[in-house]
């Protein structure tokens, strides 16, 4: 494609070199006539029909009117006769020129002469820029009343050529279904408007036809009586008072030849139309002055008609002489339409199977749509179903019709699962097409037709038309009931998984908790049989008694308490995430694993730094991963020479806790930290090694995620974050103590 | 210095610690109390009588660890172990090891005390038979070098003519030798010279 200027240049080459071409000689001849004149010459051309004097004389006054007008041009008439005025033009051997509207529509038409004044004729006291024809018989022809009672007559017109004399009758007569060369009995031509009038008074010829005015002027001039004549066919137009029986024509132009300065042609222009009506001029053409250009259309319009010129070319002309004179052309043109033809009948063929197939195309989309398993709707920008498929029908319970249409969101998105309304704006559907986003929507609910629900995922994405206008969604959806089941199913199940590993691990630490419980039950039994040999042996005294009673209360009441966290610990129900003290928690790490760490000649402390106190957890299962990490910490360390401690550390970053498990053991070792969380990895020579892995499975229920940081030769810390749960009512700031817990150390 | 028999209690849980003192008390037995086992072998005097009650399962140094400690020194009082639950292989250990007894937390009070008991009794027995050996050892320093060989030639049962032949010395100085070797040992037989070398040397002879 070229650049637009380049075309506008190729354009404007092309255009010259025409122009040079065919301009070229004409301003060559045009050069050669204007040798022998004088070049301030304006020459007007008129149509002389009655003797080239008496046009002289009609129109000199117009031409010394305009070189009043114009100064600086002297205008001249050149009468032409009918034969000389198209050489004329074409020589270009006038600048104007004025001749009858039905010579002019020929020269506009061939040569681009252009009309710039229209004639005011005179009739009497009535002036118009139009005329017409009027068809008359004599007053008491009784057997002529209308056009088409002129079949047969004897008709007199002015002039075959004669356009008010004979051509708008003419046209007139075949719209009354008169053709006059056919259906009359005779027409003849005389030589002048006045001798038709005289010819049908004087019964001639049955009827005539002139043209509007003369009747009038001859009338007044004292030559005929009005009343003498019936108009045929007459016609009255407020405007125009004239006796008349055709459509109304303009009058005479006077028009420019195409070569002829604009700005001239618009001096005399002005020039006209400010001559006056009674003027010199004026009064010696036998007109009124000028009007503003009128439309000559009507008059192209009746000559095509006719077929006169310059539409005289495709003349009477039957199908015979066509057929004849092109058979070629007639052939080809046959040729063409039938080949057309059978297109066309191939189109149609074709469009029929296109349209067969469209058919089918929609069919096996419908076939298709209802053949998945997923739900399938359309909507439209005002959330009005467009299309909705077999899935969706049975899911939904409404059926394909009682749905298109109408609002989805009212039908089957209305409310929400906690059953409050669900907002039109916060319809995810419907904000689809208003952003052109897809969307996926994990959880929602959609309703039945019998008022129940089912939960669903869906996709919702914009329907776009040919040009990327969004003009719809359409929603994909799923009922997860199943799948939500089976969440559940396997939640549960992890939950059991869970309580096996809290039942093994505390089994693995039987030993140790049977002796955190023998503790207290040896301090007892002890206790309360020394007091009683005291009293035997009388040397009880009563406070020692009391205070000995008081050390088995609490002895009793520690006992108690390791029963409690254990049965906590081992239940398999367990509660929701709530508010939890972290203390409480690493209590009970503490308490379970202290005779180990005993054993195990390790260390346990706590140390639970400010903002610290409170996490939202799930208790047990958070004591179990602590539990777990701190008992591979401690059996991480058996081994060691050095320092054992396991230090219980909870710690406030931003709105989390994080809780840390760390050791002074020997750090992992070979094992990636990847690697570590997987069930069934171990680096211990017992255990099954699933303890990481359930541990890693409850943090991230938690939404957090268990890491290890190792350094070998210094220990190994394992950490995860759980959320802050707030100031609590009962917990007070723990103190940032590395102290070991009471009951921990029994120094 | 307090010579009567003492129950010395080592534990690091100060409930049962302070359960077996008072249960000690009750029956009115001198006891100590220690939290661990190096607070007892810091304030360890072995001329001190009675016996040890010693928890197996402690922080720091265990009960079988003492135990050991103790073995290294000539004498200690006897042992009696508490253990927990599921301890008993460590039991099997420290009675190997040369303890007097064990008993299983939570104990009957009367075993433990009469594990007391006997356990005072053995204490005795092993410090009456250490002071006669200690007191023959005393002897044998007054011993000359030639009473000494001498000495050596009669346990080994031979008779004065072979020994006078071996030292190559007369056989009346062998005589003189043996009268002074039976008056510095404080012996009056041959049979109670002989009992005092086995109790030296168990193995020997």
């Amino acid at each position: 494609m070229l650049a637009a200027p380049i075309r506008q240049f190729l354009h404007h080459a092309l255009l010259l070199t025409a122009v040079v071409a065919t301009v070229a000689p004409a301003l060559a001849a045009a050069a050669a006539q204007d040798r022998d004149r004088d070049p301030r010459d304006i020459r007007i051309g008129v149509l002389s029909h009655r003797g080239d004097a008496r046009t002289e004389r009609a129109w000199a006054p117009t031409a010394d009117y305009l070189s009043d007008a114009l100064p600086s041009h002297r205008f001249v008439i050149v009468p032409l006769r009918f034969d000389a005025v198209e050489a004329a033009v074409a020589d270009e051997a006038v600048d104007f020129l004025l001749v009858n509207p039905g010579v002019y529509v020929g020269l506009e038409l061939r040569h681009g002469v252009s009309r710039i004044a229209t004639m005011r004729s005179r009739s009497g006291d009535s002036q118009h820029n139009v005329f017409g024809g009027v068809i008359f018989t004599r007053a008491d022809r009784n057997d002529i009343n209308s056009l088409a009672d002129l079949a047969g007559k004897h008709v007199m017109a002015v002039a075959p050529t004669s356009l008010g004399g004979f051509e708008m009758a003419w046209a007139e007569l075949l719209h009354a279904g008169v053709d006059p060369h056919r259906d009359l009995d005779a027409l003849r031509f005389s030589e002048s408007h006045d001798a038709v009038v005289t010819a049908v008074l004087e019964g001639q010829v049955d009827a005539g036809t002139v043209r509007t005015g003369i009747l009038e002027d001859m009338a007044a001039a004292g030559q005929i009586q009005l009343d003498g004549f019936k108009i045929l066919n007459r016609q009255s137009l407020p405007d125009f008072p004239l006796l008349l029986s055709t459509a109304l024509y303009p009058e005479w132009p006077f028009s420019k030849l195409s070569q002829t300065s604009n700005d001239l042609a618009l001096e005399v222009a002005i020039a006209l139309l400010r001559m006056p009506r009674d003027g010199a001029a004026a009064r010696a053409g036998g007109y009124a002055g000028w009007t503003v250009p009128l439309d000559y259309q009507p008059v192209h319009q009746l000559l095509r008609e006719l077929r006169h010129a310059p539409y005289d070319q495709d003349a009477p002309f039957t199908l015979g002489d066509a057929l004849a004179r092109y058979w070629v052309g007639v052939m080809i043109g046959s040729g063409v339409l039938l080949v057309l033809l059978a297109l066309t009948s191939r189109v149609l063929q074709l469009n029929k199977r296109l349209s067969r197939a469209n058919t089918r195309l929609e069919r096996r989309q419908q076939l298709i749509l209802d053949s998945v398993a997923e739900g399938i709707y359309g909507v439209d920008l005002k959330g009005r179903a467009t299309f909705v498929n077999k899935a969706m029908e049975r899911m939904t319970g409404w059926r394909a019709e009682e749905l298109i249409g109408n609002d989805q969101h009212e039908i089957i998105h209305h409310t929400r699962a906690d059953g409050e309304p669900h907002p039109r704006e916060e319809c995810p559907v419907l904000a689809t097409f208003r952003d052109s986003v897809p969307r996926f929507v994990d959880e929602d609910l959609f309703w039945r037709r019998d008022g129940s629900s089912f939960p669903v995922e869906y996709s919702a994405t914009p329907i776009r038309d040919e040009i990327g206008e969004t003009i719809g969604s359409v929603v994909v959806f799923r009922d997860i009931t199943e799948r939500r089941r089976a969440a559940e199913r396997i939640s549960q199940h992890e939950a059991e998984q869970a309580h096996v590993g809290r039942l093994s691990t505390l089994g693995e630490m039987a030993s140790g908790i049977a002796h955190e419980l023998n503790q207290p039950l040896t301090a007892i039994t002890t206790n309360a049989r020394a007091c009683v040999r005291l009293i035997d042996n009388n040397r009880a005294d009563m406070a020692a008694c009391a205070n000995v009673m008081t050390k088995i209360a609490e002895q009793a009441e520690r006992a108690g308490e390791v029963i409690r966290h254990i049965r906590r610990f081992v239940r398999k129900e367990q509660p929701e995430i709530s508010p939890v003290a972290v203390a409480d928690m690493f209590e009970t790490v503490l308490v379970l694993l202290r005779q180990d760490a005993r054993r195990a000649n390790v260390l346990l402390h706590q140390q639970i730094g400010a903002g610290a106190d409170r996490v939202m957890a799930q208790r047990t299962q958070i004591e179990q991963v602590l539990l777990n990490l701190a008992r591979n910490a401690i059996e991480a360390m058996s081994d060691q020479p050095r320092e054992r401690r396991v230090l219980l550390v909870a710690r406030r970053c931003d709105d989390a806790v994080e809780i840390r498990v760390v050791d002074t053991g020997p750090g992992l070792g070979k094992v990636s930290p990847e690697h570590l969380f997987e069930a069934f990895v171990t680096t211990k020579a017992q255990g099954l090694g699933v303890g990481l892995s359930i541990s890693t499975g409850i943090v991230e229920a938690h939404g957090g995620r268990l890491r290890v940081d190792s350094t070998a030769g210094i220990g190994a810390t394992f950490y995860f974050s759980l959320p802050y749960a707030g100031a609590g009512l009962d917990t007070e700031p723990a103190l940032a103590s590395l102290e070991p817990t009471a009951g921990i150390s029994n120094e | 210095m307090n010579n009567e028999p003492t129950v010395f209690i080592v534990d690091d849980d100060n409930e049962v610690r302070e359960a077996i003192a008072l249960l000690m008390d009750s029956v009115g037995l001198p006891n100590e109390t220690f939290d661990s086992a190096w607070t007892y072998l810091a304030r360890f005097e072995p001329a001190r009588p009675g016996c040890l009650i010693l928890d197996v399962r402690m922080r720091q140094m265990s009960g079988l660890e003492l135990q050991e400690r103790l073995a290294e020194e000539p004498i200690h009082p006897p042992v009696i172990i508490i253990t927990g639950h599921g301890d008993v292989p460590m039991a099997v250990r420290a009675v190997k090891n040369g303890a007097v007894d064990f008993i299983e937390k939570p104990f009957n009070d009367q075993s433990l005390l009469d594990a007391v008991h006997r356990a005072i009794e053995i204490d005795a027995e092993q410090r009456g038979h250490a002071l006669e050996i200690a007191s023959v050892q005393e002897r044998m320093e007054r011993l000359t070098k030639r009473e000494r060989e001498v000495l050596d030639q009669i346990v080994a049962g031979k008779r004065n003519k072979v020994i006078a032949a071996d030292l190559g010395i007369s056989q009346s100085t062998v005589e003189a030798h043996r009268a002074k070797v039976m008056e510095k040992l404080e012996v009056r037989s041959l049979s109670e010279l002989m009992r005092a070398m086995l109790m030296l040397d168990p193995g020997g002879a």
